[in-house]
């Protein structure tokens, strides 16, 4: 299994945004909690439930990622792409931040 | 064009208010996302990947000037300065912000727009052949029957609920623009022995998980009979189409397993009762008050060619390539249909700036265009150019990067936005896209291959039109990569097909090397003015399998 990262999008403007204990709701997957698998059920029914009760976030889920030394990088490219912005469209999305 | 009367006005800014209200429920946390969602997809807001995205109706794909101004003007200040053209000749915005959208739709209630019915299971926005009026093969605009359709069926009571989704073409000529046989009802205007003009109409095709071509339910339907008609096909189907199984909800599942014999008695006994009841029959004097709105502008006399024109198409071969393909013969001597491309090569098909928006509305007024015309390939068309005034609008085109000569050629490729924007894609389809274009872009080789239909979709669901390409293109996910099946045959127009697909697809480091091997073969096998669908469908699929999967 794979560790894996919580993530949403922001209820007011549709954002792409992560879990991070510390840090709430961030931008970029960075800065994203690692969750190891074992955890990471309990981490979605418990910040990402209360992300939509507080009426931050809506649709979370969990998605896999691999931890390279310090990077971590989505297993899917709907997730990589969700991260960065359009592939077609560089100037756009976080990429562009 | 249409305009809205007091009514129409005034519900279209009613509904942006509730939807303010709305919103600002959601947002307080009076509504859940649950209760949100119905009411955010009933004014065409979705959810994707980056953003919400707003899907803004354009009835039969026409738009005046000050519509595409304001369609410019709110991509810049609402959005991020663009906007995608579908082949449901609708404007998407993929970068809304949920507080923003009350304010975008009073923005197209005061120029006539709005999102309603772009998502749900209801009639959606009813397309149209985007020659009309023009075209020099018209029996008579199909826009009259789409709006008269599109009145009739907005907030129909009965039709608000059907089991899925409902997408209606018109034709108004024999050619094929509109790809009616591959939606739920498919509506040709026909002229009969007596010269009478009705309607020929087809139900039951569709693209999507399970294509289908539609069948002829009525041979020739009568002006004053095709609501009744249409509705007696809606009745029909609001009464027998699953709803137990989304996959098998349309209309096109029913007519398959009923059969079209079966289908054909069922719409003729709910027609003869709603006709019989005398409520449906569209008055004529009806049918001219709204034929009025569609009434040509007022055409000059002028001799069929032009010196100003054939002098330019002499001393500038640039130009003389765009007449070749993007310019088309209008049923007035002296006038000629223009399609302006959005499909340069390097760009998102379909995509069209905001500055370019606001300067085509400004080319609009400064040529005396009333209207623009959006194409299910994701083009536009200014209809109705003086052919002496060609040259001029192509130098201001060509200065904003809209003059591609690729018109019906294989780099003029229908692309969904895909997995780059959206939230069902499995694969993207915009970078493959404009691989293959690149790929394609010499002109003359574009030119020697003829007439070349590329349509790519990122999932099964087939917004970009895949089972209709000479070359269809379908995104999968394999294991967590992106794949794409390769199709061949398939044809959206008069002579309607459905692309079979080849063998096992490619990754996207192939694809494009797998089509340049599909053409190579065409090119090699063709006869002498064969396009590649004709090449296919006189050869098969055998020596394409051959050369892609020889190993």
């Amino acid at each position: 299994m794979m560790p894996q990262v919580l993530t949403a999008n922001r209820l007011s403007v549709g954002e792409v945004v992560y879990w991070n204990a510390a840090r709430g709701w961030v931008a970029h997957m960075r800065d994203a909690e690692i969750l190891p698998d074992d955890k990471a059920e309990a981490v979605l029914k418990d910040a990402g439930a209360r992300g939509v009760q507080e009426r931050q976030v809506v649709n979370p889920y969990l998605l896999d990622v691999r931890v390279d030394g310090s990077t971590v990088v989505p297993v899917k490219a709907r997730e990589a792409i969700r991260a960065a912005g359009p592939s077609a469209r560089r100037d756009l999305g976080k990429q562009a931040d | 064009m249409y305009r809205y009367d007091e009514f129409d006005a005034q519900f279209v800014r009613e509904r942006a208010e509730q939807f303010r209200g709305q919103v600002a429920r959601r947002l307080a946390g009076e509504l859940t996302e649950d209760e949100f969602k119905p009411l955010r997809l009933m004014n065409g807001l979705y959810l994707q990947l980056h953003a919400y995205m707003l899907r803004i109706a354009i009835p039969y794909g026409t738009l005046s000037s000050r519509q595409l101004r304001k369609l410019g003007y709110i991509a810049r200040k609402y959005d991020r300065g663009y906007g995608h053209f579908t082949t449901r000749q609708n404007l998407q915005l993929h970068w809304s912000q949920l507080p923003d959208v009350p304010d975008m739709l009073l923005e197209l209630a005061e120029v006539e727009m709005h999102c309603l019915q772009t998502s749900g299971n209801c009639v959606r926005n009813i397309t149209a052949d985007h020659f009309a009026a023009a075209g020099s093969d018209e029996i008579e605009d199909p826009r009259i029957i789409s709006e008269v359709l599109r009145q009739w069926s907005t907030l129909h009571p009965e039709f608000s609920f059907l089991p899925r989704k409902f997408k209606i073409a018109v034709s108004g000529s024999a050619a094929d623009r509109a790809a009616i046989m591959v939606h739920d009802i498919g509506i040709q205007i026909v002229r009969n022995d007596e010269g009478e003009i009705g309607y020929r109409v087809y139900t039951g095709g569709g693209l999507g998980r399970t294509p289908f071509i539609g069948h002829e339910v009525g041979q020739f339907v009568a002006k004053t009979d095709i609501l009744a008609f249409i509705e007696a096909i809606m009745r029909v189907y609001n009464e027998s189409g699953r709803r137990d199984n989304i996959h098998k909800a349309r209309i096109k599942i029913l007519v398959h397993q009923i059969g079209p014999e079966e289908m054909r008695k069922r719409v003729e006994r709910e027609f003869a009762e709603i006709k019989a009841s005398g409520t449906l029959q569209l008055p004529e004097a009806e049918l001219q008050r709204i034929a009025a709105y569609f009434a040509p502008p007022a055409f000059e006399e002028l001799p069929y060619t032009s010196p100003e024109l054939d002098q330019a198409k002499t001393s500038d071969p640039a130009f003389a390539n765009w007449l070749r393909t993007n310019v088309d013969a209008h049923k007035v001597p002296g006038y000629a249909i223009a399609t302006i491309s959005l499909k340069r090569i390097g760009e998102t098909p379909g995509d069209c700036s905001s500055d370019q928006m606001e300067a085509l509305a400004d080319l609009m007024d400064e040529f005396g265009q009333p209207e623009i015309r959006v194409t299910h390939e994701q083009n536009l068309v200014l209809p109705h150019m003086r052919k002496r005034d060609l040259y001029a609008l192509w130098l201001k085109l060509d200065a904003l990067g809209l003059s591609t000569a690729n018109h019906g050629l294989a780099t003029d490729i229908i692309s969904c936005p895909g997995l780059d924007y959206c939230d069902l894609a499995n694969a993207r389809s915009i970078n493959i896209a404009k691989e293959i274009a690149r790929r394609f872009a010499d002109l003359e080789r574009q030119h020697d291959l003829g007439e070349l239909k590329i349509k790519i979709s990122g999932c099964i669901n087939a917004c970009g039109h895949h089972h209709v390409g000479h070359i269809g293109i379908l995104g999968v996910d394999r294991k967590g990569v992106e794949n794409y099946q390769i199709l061949l045959g398939g044809s959206g127009a008069e002579d309607a097909s459905l692309g079979e697909i080849l063998g096992p697809g490619f990754d996207s480091e192939g694809i494009a090397d797998a089509v340049e091997n599909v053409v190579a073969t065409y090119t090699k096998l063709r006869h002498s003015g064969e396009r590649l669908l004709d090449t296919y469908r006189r050869v098969g699929a055998a020596p394409f399998k051959e050369r892609l999967y020889a190993r």
